[in-house]
């Protein structure tokens, strides 16, 4: 860039068009309807759980459920926040959330050493697929929204905005989905469930930075 | 007369909503401020292009500041994220040109120091400060740092690329 200042400032003036300031509310408001309607879709195509149908949810599934959507909200209320910078903002209050969902894959892993089971051949392995794939597929309208909104923002870590992008999408795509999977068992949960995780986090790492950049 | 942060602010306000002379105010003071905030950090002839580039990411990026909270730490981010960009290419660039002649900077920023570009750098070790300061900001090669601070000339590579990353990663935070 090789021009006069007060030039590019009245080319800027010359190009001003309204805005509308980018809200929190509005930012989260969009992905939260992405959820719901994401849950809306499960139930009306898949199907809903025989005790969440009944009004007598299993334990296991209220609380696994409810750590992913903690999770889900955690990181998606930091990358709203990201879009819109300041310097004072600290973006680290989704890693508590993280840290207790993580115990759900730990206690996975001590189930299945136990057990010496960790469901990754056969019919098992099959279903867990299963999860680990409509997780992620259920995550893309959370993914979409945020990823639009990252990229009207200002993002100052593109990176670490799409990492957390990627987190708040699979938590909440297997937030949605584990409406629909019967399944009880903490090491399918805990190593396919928490899989659509990881693995939603390592895609908006790597896809989302390129897209968001500024 | 300098504009301070609620005048600022509610310029801004009035640039969002499509107010062209109240934009071109804010523009101008922008620009004022800028070059204060970069001064001592920028090679004297890469000034102007970093001011430029934030004034046009600042216009392209209007809608990302929220008009109930102050403006000078939205700035200071847009600002602290085109600094380090720029850091960056030269980075990879590296073919700077030595300019010898740093001119002497006298303008203080008016700036709490809380949103300062100094605060970035102190979460820096020494070393990765120096090796930025003397390679990206003077304009030395690689050699003459390593000349100048003692350090070898892969460890001037390593503070550089860690400084920069570290620098990245604080840009809001720190």
């Amino acid at each position: 860039m090789n021009r006069d200042t007060d030039a590019l400032i009245g080319e800027l003036v010359g190009n001003l068009q309204p805005v509308r300031p980018m809200k929190f509310s509005t930012g989260l408001g969009l992905t939260l309807a992405g959820l719901v309607a994401m849950l809306a879709i499960v139930g009306a195509i898949l199907g809903l759980r025989p005790d969440v149908l009944t009004g007598d949810p299993s334990p296991i599934f209220v609380l696994a459920s409810g750590l992913f959507f903690l999770l889900g909200l955690a990181a998606s209320v930091t990358v709203v926040t990201m879009g819109r910078p300041r310097v004072g903002s600290d973006h680290d209050g989704w890693k508590w959330a993280a840290a207790m969902t993580a115990l759900l894959p730990l206690a996975a892993i001590v189930s299945g050493i136990e057990r010496s089971q960790f469901g990754l051949t056969g019919a098992a392995a099959a279903s867990g697929m299963d999860c680990l794939t409509m997780g992620i597929a259920f995550g893309l309208a959370t993914f979409g929204v945020l990823v639009m909104w990252l990229r009207k923002g200002a993002p100052t870590s593109p990176e670490r905005a799409g990492l957390l992008a990627g987190v708040a999408a699979g938590s909440f795509g297997i937030f949605a989905f584990s409406f629909h999977c019967p399944l009880n068992d903490i090491v399918h949960i805990g190593i396919w469930h928490g899989g659509a995780v990881v693995i939603s986090a390592l895609i908006g790492r790597i896809a989302v930075p390129r897209i968001v950049r500024w | 007369m300098k504009a301070d942060e609620a005048s600022l602010a509610r310029l801004m306000a009035m640039a969002q909503a499509g107010d062209r002379s109240a934009y071109r105010t804010l523009l101008v003071e922008c620009q004022r401020w800028l070059r204060g905030y970069f001064a001592r950090r920028v090679a004297p002839d890469h000034l102007d292009d970093l001011v430029q580039e934030t004034l046009v990411a600042l216009h392209r990026k209007l809608a990302s500041y929220d008009p109930s909270r102050a403006f000078l730490p939205w700035l200071a981010a847009i600002a602290r994220y085109r600094w380090v960009d720029q850091l960056r290419r030269l980075y990879r660039a590296s073919e700077e040109e030595l300019d010898e002649t740093m001119a002497a900077v006298s303008e203080e920023p008016a700036v709490a120091a809380r949103i300062s570009l100094e605060r970035l750098f102190e979460h820096l070790s020494d070393a990765q400060v120096q090796a930025i300061e003397l390679v990206k900001i003077q304009g030395l090669s690689v050699a003459e740092a390593a000349n100048a601070s003692g350090q070898s000339e892969s460890l001037i590579k390593v503070n550089i690329h860690r400084g920069l990353r570290k620098l990245s990663a604080m840009i809001e935070k720190a």
